[in-house]
């Protein structure tokens, strides 16, 4: 599991004007096609500790957004609570830069057995 | 009750017989319950027998109506070896004294007692011993439905033994110098009784006094609980009758006492369309039909938590038993699965596959909720240990705060279980997934059956026991019977 609070900064320097303008929507699909597995959490949320665990604990590394650690996380909550339609805003999961969805989803794919072929799919996950 | 009607019309018969027994029966009064133990005058009754031995003379009783004087002393404790072995049989059959009479006399005709059995083996004075090993039979199967204990330790079961081969060499010794004096032990003996008896006739009292005041508490409490929920769920202090449960917690036990009920029935329903063999479509119409009936308690769940996740959580809507068993508000998915699997058995290779994917799947899911409930514990201890005095009210919404969270693993466990029983009945056929619907329902009926005989055990009590600890065990043994509770 990896954690980019910071790397943004990657961005920074040669998309100064571009990150400001651009819409967190958009910032959230382009962090999500970034990596196999992304995990958009708050470090203080429990349940996102669960999802977390969750993933680690099938062999997965996800990659983790902490958005009370990012300067603009506010704006990207408030765009995945409209994606998710209200409730909260984290754990929200993406794989293969598609949605999966908060908790609730994420563990009903895993008991209905669509998560792992997901995973293999997305190349975080090898038999 | 049977046994009391027929002891009822022994007492008319009784005018003729010159002994003092008819007297000394206390009628039976309508909140009698067979759980208190013998509600006869044990004392008398036994100082009655003794007499009768005496006498020796062949009772016109015996020819008449033999069945009634043994339907008159259904309480008279074990004491012949030989008579376990027989009554365990007629124990089994049934709990009603008037059938197990009717088991007694091996013959399988209704409840009516068979006049001759009995009698055509009595000629001389070895037959106050038969009537004697008849009443034990009758002794059997109300002492497995007492729920208190006995009176006297002559009528406790475990003491059956012993106290068998003393108590019936007193007794044929009493017989055979029936010439008369009725010795200094007799006497003793005949005394302890009285006292035994009229310390289970307190102890009764107490308890019907019990029963009745709670069971007033309760309609009053169901008052209120209609009233609160007419009025929006308005809650005023934990209702009227002084009871310390939420009204949300009420209400959910309510519906779920309901739920359990209409459980009940879908599961008949199941098993019924499987001894009938219908059609996979039939079939799969009621099975979609239970599928519903789960998530229905689900949602109550989730409905519930948001008034009152502490009910949930730590299983008071459930019986002693699942809660030694509780995960998270219910039971835990991969325990389920596990005991399943050895009870579906003719399955495919795929489906096995099936299952045992379901297995780890839940198994993981249910550690990364737990991990997660753990990291809310600890973080949780860190705000009540941490702060000053001077911030202790910003630490304590802090504290609320993170205890809302509660709600949300609640939550998802409850959806952990319903996402279980749905793959469930996507992985199995139609046929399968009935009988494990089935095999689900009656464990835990079972396991709520349990937690019903638990409380209700016969304890050891000695003759010096304090009343309100015996009423307790009854009260127990009345609330845990009307609380069928915990499933999910």
């Amino acid at each position: 599991m990896h954690y980019q609070a910071e790397s943004y900064g990657n961005y920074y320097a040669s998309t100064v004007r571009q990150s400001a303008a651009v819409d967190p929507l958009e910032r959230v699909v382009r962090l999500a096609s970034g990596s196999a597995v992304v995990i958009f959490s708050l470090s203080t949320c429990c349940m996102c500790h669960a999802v977390k665990r969750l993933f680690c604990g099938m062999g997965v590394n996800p990659t983790v957004y902490e958005l009370d650690l990012d300067p603009r996380g506010k704006e990207i909550e408030r765009a995945l609570m409209r994606l998710l339609g209200g409730g909260s805003s984290v754990p929200v999961v993406f794989i293969g830069g598609k949605l999966v969805g908060a908790m609730d989803r994420v563990m009903a794919s895993h008991i209905n057995g669509t998560l792992v072929p997901l995973l293999k799919e997305a190349g975080a996950l090898w038999l | 009750m049977a046994s009391h009607r027929i002891e009822e019309s022994a007492l008319s018969d009784f005018g003729h017989i010159p002994y003092a027994v008819p007297h000394m029966i206390h009628p039976p009064t309508t909140t009698f319950t067979n759980q208190e133990g013998s509600a006869f005058d044990f004392g008398e009754l036994e100082e009655a027998i003794v007499l009768q031995a005496v006498n020796e003379t062949k009772q016109p009783l015996y020819t008449g109506r033999p069945a009634a004087t043994l339907e008159m002393f259904p309480s008279w404790p074990m004491r012949f070896h030989h008579t376990i072995r027989g009554s365990s049989k007629s124990g089994e059959e049934s709990t009603d004294s008037g059938s197990a009479v009717h088991t007694l006399s091996s013959r399988g005709e209704g409840s009516r007692l068979e006049p001759e059995s009995p009698v055509g083996r009595k000629t001389d004075s070895s037959s106050d011993h038969r009537v004697i090993d008849q009443m034990h039979h009758f002794q059997l199967p109300q002492q497995i439905d007492m729920a208190s204990g006995s009176d006297s330790p002559r009528t406790g079961m475990s003491q059956a033994q012993p106290v068998a081969k003393t108590t019936s060499e007193k007794r044929r010794g009493a017989g055979s110098n029936s010439e008369r004096m009725l010795d200094a032990k007799t006497l003793r003996r005949l005394a302890q009784n009285r006292e035994a008896a009229k310390k289970s006739r307190i102890r009764k009292k107490a308890y019907v006094q019990q029963l009745e005041s709670s069971r007033i508490r309760l309609s009053q409490l169901e008052q209120d609980l209609q009233r609160a929920r007419s009025q929006g769920f308005f809650v005023g202090g934990g209702g009227g009758a002084g009871g310390n449960i939420s009204s949300g917690a009420a209400i959910f036990d309510m519906e779920y006492a309901r739920w359990l009920d209409d459980d009940h029935r879908h599961m008949s329903e199941i098993r019924t369309a499987l001894h009938a063999h219908l059609l996979d479509g039939d079939l799969r119409v009621i099975l979609d039909g239970y599928i519903a009936h789960y998530d229905e308690i689900f949602r109550l769940k989730g409905e519930a938590a948001k008034s009152d996740v502490f009910h949930l959580i730590t299983g008071m809507w459930t019986t002693p038993a699942e809660r030694c068993f509780l995960w998270m508000g219910g039971f835990r998915p991969s325990e389920l699965i596990k005991m399943l699997t050895a009870q579906l058995d003719p399955l495919t290779e795929q489906q096995l596959m099936g299952i045992y994917s379901l297995q780890r799947s839940t198994e993981q899911a249910e550690e990364a909720l737990s991990q997660g409930l753990e990291q809310l514990q600890q973080s949780l201890t860190d705000t009540l240990a941490s702060g000053s005095v001077n911030d202790s009210m910003h630490q304590m919404a802090v504290a609320l705060g993170k205890l809302t969270n509660l709600e949300g693993f609640v939550r998802q466990a409850d959806n952990l279980r319903q996402q279980t029983l749905h793959q469930l009945h996507r992985v199995l056929t139609v046929r399968q997934a009935a009988r494990c619907f089935l095999v689900i329902g009656e464990y835990y009926g079972r396991l709520r059956a349990l937690s019903s005989l638990w409380a209700s055990r016969p304890r050891e009590t000695l003759i010096g026991d304090d009343i309100s600890c015996q009423t307790t065990t009854d009260l127990q043994m009345v609330q845990s019977s009307q609380n069928h509770f915990s499933n999910f």
